[in-house]
């Protein structure tokens, strides 16, 4: 039986790890798990872009990446800080706790 | 392919020219920020970087009028294609950053923050909204999104002594990076099946022969779910009501119209030239014998029908049971981004002019509405309740009579903007033989102006309970306010001219391809 590691392993690992953070963020309450499964779905992506890259022999897939890396690095640099100035009005990071606005 | 588009900077600023301009007075202005706002807290040069920020984006507007629109065919610079419909939609987004920079300016003036950030924050998101619109590649797509959505994850946050703007911005940013994974798995699959993200390349190897398999369905569902957060369809609508309320009334008003027009723009775009029956009778002969995507209509045309049917029904149904004004316009908004997606699934010539007329007018309407939002409010959330407004319409003549204007407008109403842009998406889905659908459309739109007009019933049939001190009208308050009115009831009463327009502009999207 051929073992060898094929593309399809690839794509149905990096699907795991994006479904994995999904369930994450939809069963888990606190806003930095939050934050970390919304970043294992981003890096399920860039590994299903490599593979994909190596694949094809195509680099297209490996340069898309980087991109990601910088989005993601952005987005929790701004997410963070918006956490801590939430933080000192609420002294908590559960997010059942942010319930300021809702439909009452 | 990519070889043809050689950098070169004349091409690049022949159609990415009003990118250009906002990217760079945006770091400019960072630095006029810097010296200027050194140790003031002074609203005064606040609203002189407001100012610069309205020349800046007006210079972007013009530059985009009277070069990117006058092109009389598709150009591409690499992952950007400039067209008609791209320049339409960019002009929308840019009257939309003008309106809602001239609002800034009284916002920070009444609510005494003197922070210029909101202006910086908001060239970066009007850029990303246009670069969204203006990309022809999947990935390009995913960044402009990102520029433009954190720099709006900011905005909410831009109370920072007020704990519902913060709220707000978590909300929003969990989810908008939720919603954008999606965007960016679906980007992937394409890639990974396609070997490319360029949208019209992605469509010639889907052509042949491999449209139907399961993996291109699963990565067109996972891109429209992304683009559904951003666009608030139900069922990703679940923030918006509350995202939309913590922030300041000036960002909900920016946040609901350039950032549905922005995504708006990008998913008729990828709809139409990535996965589009439409392109098989653009006119252009290499269709006719290359591309035969019809079938996969029969797949997104379900789901875009169910979603606009339950986005119109929860959107006008919640609204009504709504004591807030503002939370009651974010239901509102949810409803129109249901409207809108008819003229989507109509797919037809009508449908798309239907799509870039909603636009404009939603944003005049909609910014309008909450341009008078914060007036009345005066200082953030001092008057935001259904019971505020009573009898408002005696004390406060010219903030009521706009009110209720734009809230006609939204109602649907003869003779404003409106009521047209309603009639050419119902007309679209009509003609594609949708009778049901645009009959329950017509329904909610009844509901709807339901719980429009029991706000004009409050501000002019009833005793004020409480004395309500309403905000100072200022200068560029009432330049927007009145250009804003103007055109409600200019594309209300004379809709041919817009309408030509949009026709030009969504027949050049044929031709991205």
């Amino acid at each position: 039986m051929d073992m060898s590691v094929t593309i399809n392993h690839y794509v149905v690992l990096s699907s795991i790890l994006f479904g994995l953070g999904i369930i994450g963020f939809v069963t888990r309450r606190n806003a930095i798990i939050l934050f970390m499964s919304v970043e294992l779905m981003l890096n399920s992506v860039n590994l299903m872009l490599v593979a994909f890259s190596r694949y094809r022999a195509d680099m297209a897939g490996q340069a898309m990446v980087l991109f990601i890396y910088a989005v993601a690095a952005a987005e929790v640099a701004v997410g963070l800080a918006i956490l801590i100035s939430l933080f000192k009005h609420v002294r908590t990071v559960d997010i059942n706790s942010f319930s300021l606005l809702s439909d009452n | 392919m990519y070889s043809d588009y050689a950098f070169s900077l004349e091409q690049l600023w022949k159609i990415a020219g009003g990118q250009l301009v906002l990217l760079l007075a945006a770091l400019l202005i960072i630095c006029a920020d810097l010296f200027l706002m050194q140790k003031s807290d002074d609203t005064k040069k606040a609203s002189v970087i407001g100012w610069l920020t309205v020349a800046v984006i007006m210079a972007a507007l013009l530059h985009v009028i009277n070069r990117e629109w006058q092109l009389t065919e598709v150009v591409f610079m690499g992952v950007f294609s400039m067209e008609k419909y791209s320049a339409f939609i960019v002009i929308t987004i840019l009257m939309a950053g003008i309106l809602a920079t001239l609002f800034g300016i009284g916002y920070i003036r009444n609510n005494k923050v003197c922070r210029s950030e909101y202006f910086i924050l908001l060239l970066f998101a009007l850029y990303g909204a246009i670069a969204m619109v203006q990309s022809v590649d999947l990935l390009m797509m995913f960044i402009a999104l990102e520029i433009m959505s954190v720099a709006v994850y900011v905005l909410a946050a831009f109370l920072k002594k007020d704990r519902r703007s913060q709220e707000a911005a978590i909300k929003y940013f969990l989810l908008g990076c939720f919603g954008s994974a999606f965007f960016l798995f679906g980007t992937a699959l394409l890639y990974g099946l396609t070997g490319t993200v360029n949208l019209s390349f992605i469509a010639k190897v889907l052509s042949v022969g491999m449209f139907e398999r399961p993996e291109v369905l699963v990565a067109l569902a996972m891109i429209m779910a992304g683009l559904f957060f951003k666009m608030a369809i139900v069922p990703f609508h679940m923030w918006t009501p509350d995202v939309y309320e913590g922030s300041p009334a000036v960002v909900t008003g920016f946040m609901a119209t350039v950032i549905k027009a922005g995504a708006f723009g990008a998913f008729l775009k990828i709809i139409t030239v990535t996965f589009s029956p439409a392109l098989a009778y653009s006119g252009q002969p290499v269709f006719h014998s290359v591309l035969n995507l019809a079938s996969l209509g029969v797949y997104w045309k379900a789901v875009i029908a169910a979603s606009a049917l339950l986005t119109m029904f929860i959107g006008n149904l919640v609204a009504v049971s709504q004591k807030n004004v503002k939370r009651m316009l974010a239901y509102s908004s949810i409803a129109h981004a249901g409207y809108m997606l008819l003229g989507i699934l109509a797919a037809n010539d009508e449908g798309r002019m239907g799509v870039l007329y909603y636009l404009f007018s939603y944003t005049l309407m909609n910014l309008g509405a909450f341009g008078v939002l914060y007036l009345i409010d005066g200082t953030e959330r001092n008057a935001q309740t259904l019971e505020d407004y009573q009898g408002l319409g005696y004390k406060y003549p010219v903030h009521s009579f706009l009110m209720a204007l734009f809230l006609i407008s939204m109602a649907g109403l003869p003779p404003t903007a409106g009521f047209i842009s309603k009639f050419y998406v119902f007309l679209s889905v009509i003609k594609e033989g949708y009778f049901v659908l645009a009959a329950l459309g017509i329904l909610t739109s009844a509901i709807g102006s339901y719980y429009y007009l029991r706000v004009i019933y409050m501000l002019y049939m009833k005793e004020p309970v409480r004395e309500i001190e309403c905000g100072r009208m200022t200068l560029s308050s009432a330049v927007a306010l009145i250009f804003a009115a103007i055109g409600v009831l200019y594309l209300g009463i004379l809709p041919e001219w817009l309408a030509q327009v949009a026709q030009a502009a969504q027949s050049t999207l044929a031709f991205v391809f």
